[in-house]
C-alpha cells in the first residue's frame, strides 16, 4: 500500500449535492430572519420563495387564466403571520422545514452570486435595470457607507404532494385535501437583481434599505392554490377556522404572506405613500448571545417594485420616514 | 475592546468562500469516517446546518473557521456513530475483507472501496485521526490542537494506523 492510495478514498463532492447545499443554506439564510443585515440582502429571495413555497407552505393562489398556460404571481400586498416556533421545530426535527423542502426540490438555473460592490445608488441603478430611488430623509448622524447589488436569480421548484403530505402527517393536520394536481408541476421564479443601499452611524451599520423589481412567480395551470394557502397558513400555525377564514379572504394573486421570525415582539400593517405594508419590531440579539437591542424591519411594494427597510440603530419612525421620503 | 476589534471578531465569514473551502474538506472528513457516500453527505449537511444555526457563536479570535467547522463535523460524526447500530458497520466490513486474499480484492474492488472497508475495522479514535489527517487534509500540529492531544502522540497514533493499514492491505 503506498501513500497515494491512502488518499484514494479523496474525492470531490458530487456538483448537485453541492448545489443542493447550497440553496438548502440559502434558504435557511432567508428563513431564519436573523439578526444581521446580512438577512436583507436575502429578502428579495425570501419573497420569491416563501411566495413560490405555495406549493409546499402558504402563499400565493391563482386561478389559471384562460390563455395563459401559468399563472403569475406579483409582490403587491403584505401580510404578516405569527409563526408558531414549535411547529416549525418540529418539521426540523425531521427534516421536513422548509429549507429541505425547498433544497430537495430547488434547481438553480441562474446563481446571482455575491453582491458586488458599486461607487453610487446611479450605478446601482444602471447595472440593475431600474431606477434606484433613494431616501430624501436620513436619520441625524447616519451616512450612505455601502451600495451593492446582487445579479439575477432564477430558481425552479417543483412541488412534491407526498412531501406535503407528510409535512401536515407530522403537524397532525388531517382535515385538509392536497390538491392532486400540484405534484410534479413546475413553479418558476425570477428574481431581479437587488439593490441594497447601507446608511451607517458612527462607524456602525444604522439602516438597509433592499430595492427590487417584484419577483416573478409561475405557477402551475389549474391548481386551486388558495386551498394550498390554507394548509400553509395551518401549517405556520393558524387555527383551523382562522386559517379557513384568513385564506379566504386573501388576494393570493398579489399578497406575500411574511412569517414572523421568533424573535418578532410586535407587528403592524402600515401604509406607506398609499400603498400598504407590513411594520416588524424584533429584539436582536449582540454577538455571542450577549445583550439585546430593538430592530425594525418594513416591507412595501410600489409601482412594480418590492421596498425593505431593516434597522438596528434608528427609531421606527425615522425607518418610516425613511420610507415615505424614497424617490 | 476597542468596537472595530470586536466587530472583527463577530464579523460573519463571507459564507459562499467558505462553502466552496470547506465543503470539500467536511465531505471527505465523513467518507474516511464512515465511508458511506450518502453518510457523507448527509453528515456534511448537518454540519453546515449547524455551522450556519450556530455562526454568531463563532469567534475569529479563538480558533480559524475551519477549526471550528470541524470541531462541529466532529460532534456529528460523534452523535451518528451514538445513534446507528455498530455491528453493521463491521459485519459489512468484515465480508469485504474476508472476500479473498489482497490481490483478489484488488481485482476487485478499488482502493477507495478497499481502504473504506478496512477504516471501518480499525478502533474509532484512529479513524478519526486518520480521517482529520487524509479525509479533511490536516497537518499533526491542527489534529492535535483539535483533539487536544498531543502532537506527538497524534503522530504515533497515526503512524500505527497507517502500519495497520499497510499489513491489512
Amino acid at each position: 500500500m503506498d501513500d497515494s492510495q491512502f488518499h484514494s478514498l479523496r474525492r470531490d463532492p458530487s456538483a448537485a449535492f453541492a448545489a443542493r447545499l447550497q440553496a438548502s443554506l440559502r434558504a435557511r439564510e432567508v428563513s431564519s430572519a436573523g439578526r444581521t443585515f446580512r438577512h436583507m440582502r436575502g429578502f428579495a429571495i425570501a419573497a420569491a420563495i416563501v411566495a413560490v413555497v405555495g406549493g409546499l407552505l402558504s402563499v400565493p393562489s391563482v386561478r389559471a387564466s384562460a390563455q395563459s398556460f401559468l399563472a403569475l404571481f406579483r409582490v403587491v400586498n403584505f401580510v404578516a403571520v405569527p409563526v408558531d416556533e414549535n411547529r416549525l421545530a418540529t418539521l426540523q426535527e425531521q427534516n421536513l422545514d422548509l429549507p429541505h423542502l425547498i433544497g430537495e426540490q430547488l434547481q438553480v438555473l441562474q446563481d446571482p452570486g455575491p453582491p458586488t460592490g458599486v461607487a453610487s445608488p446611479e450605478q446601482a441603478g444602471d447595472a440593475a435595470g431600474f431606477a434606484v430611488r433613494v431616501p430624501a430623509y436620513i436619520p441625524t448622524g447616519a451616512y450612505l457607507s455601502a451600495v451593492q447589488v446582487t445579479g439575477t436569480r432564477h430558481l425552479q421548484i417543483t412541488p412534491s404532494a407526498d412531501r406535503l403530505r407528510q409535512v401536515m402527517e407530522a403537524l397532525a393536520i388531517s382535515d385538509l385535501e392536497i390538491p392532486q394536481e400540484i405534484d410534479g408541476k413546475l413553479v418558476d421564479v425570477r428574481v431581479s437583481p437587488v439593490v441594497m443601499l447601507r446608511y451607517d452611524r458612527s462607524g456602525a451599520p444604522a439602516v438597509q434599505i433592499v430595492q427590487t423589481k417584484s419577483p416573478a412567480v409561475s405557477l402551475p395551470e389549474g391548481v386551486d392554490l388558495r386551498v394550498l394557502g390554507e394548509i400553509g397558513l395551518r401549517i405556520l400555525g393558524l387555527p383551523p377556522v382562522e386559517a379557513h377564514e384568513f385564506a379566504g379572504t386573501i388576494d393570493w394573486q398579489s399578497t406575500l404572506i411574511v412569517p414572523l421570525p421568533p424573535t418578532a415582539t410586535s407587528f403592524k400593517q402600515v401604509v406607506i405613500n398609499g400603498n400598504k405594508g407590513v411594520a416588524i419590531e424584533r429584539t436582536l440579539t449582540g454577538p455571542n448571545g450577549s445583550g439585546t437591542a430593538r430592530g425594525n424591519m418594513l416591507l412595501w411594494s410600489s409601482d412594480g417594485m418590492v421596498f425593505g427597510i431593516e434597522s438596528t440603530r434608528a427609531s421606527s419612525n425615522d425607518v418610516l420616514q425613511m420610507a415615505e421620503s424614497l424617490r | 475592546m476597542p468596537g472595530r476589534l470586536a466587530r472583527w471578531i463577530s464579523a460573519e465569514p463571507d459564507w459562499d468562500a467558505v462553502f466552496a473551502d470547506q465543503l470539500p474538506r467536511v465531505f471527505n472528513f465523513f467518507r474516511y469516517r464512515f465511508g458511506n457516500t450518502a453518510d457523507a453527505e448527509d453528515l456534511t449537511a448537518r454540519t453546515f446546518e449547524k455551522a450556519w444555526r450556530a455562526r454568531h457563536r463563532y469567534r475569529r479570535d479563538v480558533a480559524a473557521f475551519s477549526t471550528w467547522l470541524l470541531s462541529i463535523a466532529r460532534n456529528v460524526a460523534a452523535d451518528h456513530v451514538r445513534a446507528r447500530r455498530p455491528l453493521v458497520a463491521l459485519e459489512e466490513a468484515s465480508s469485504v475483507v474476508a472476500a479473498g486474499t489482497p490481490e483478489d480484492q484488488a481485482m476487485k474492488n478499488s482502493d477507495g472501496e478497499r481502504l473504506a472497508a478496512l477504516l471501518q475495522l480499525m478502533p474509532e479514535r484512529d479513524r478519526e485521526l486518520l480521517a482529520m489527517k487524509y479525509g479533511a487534509g490536516m497537518t499533526n500540529r491542527a489534529i492535535a490542537i483539535a483533539t487536544g492531544l498531543s502532537e506527538s502522540n497524534v503522530g504515533t497514533i497515526v503512524h500505527r494506523a497507517v502500519q495497520t493499514l499497510r499489513e491489512r492491505w
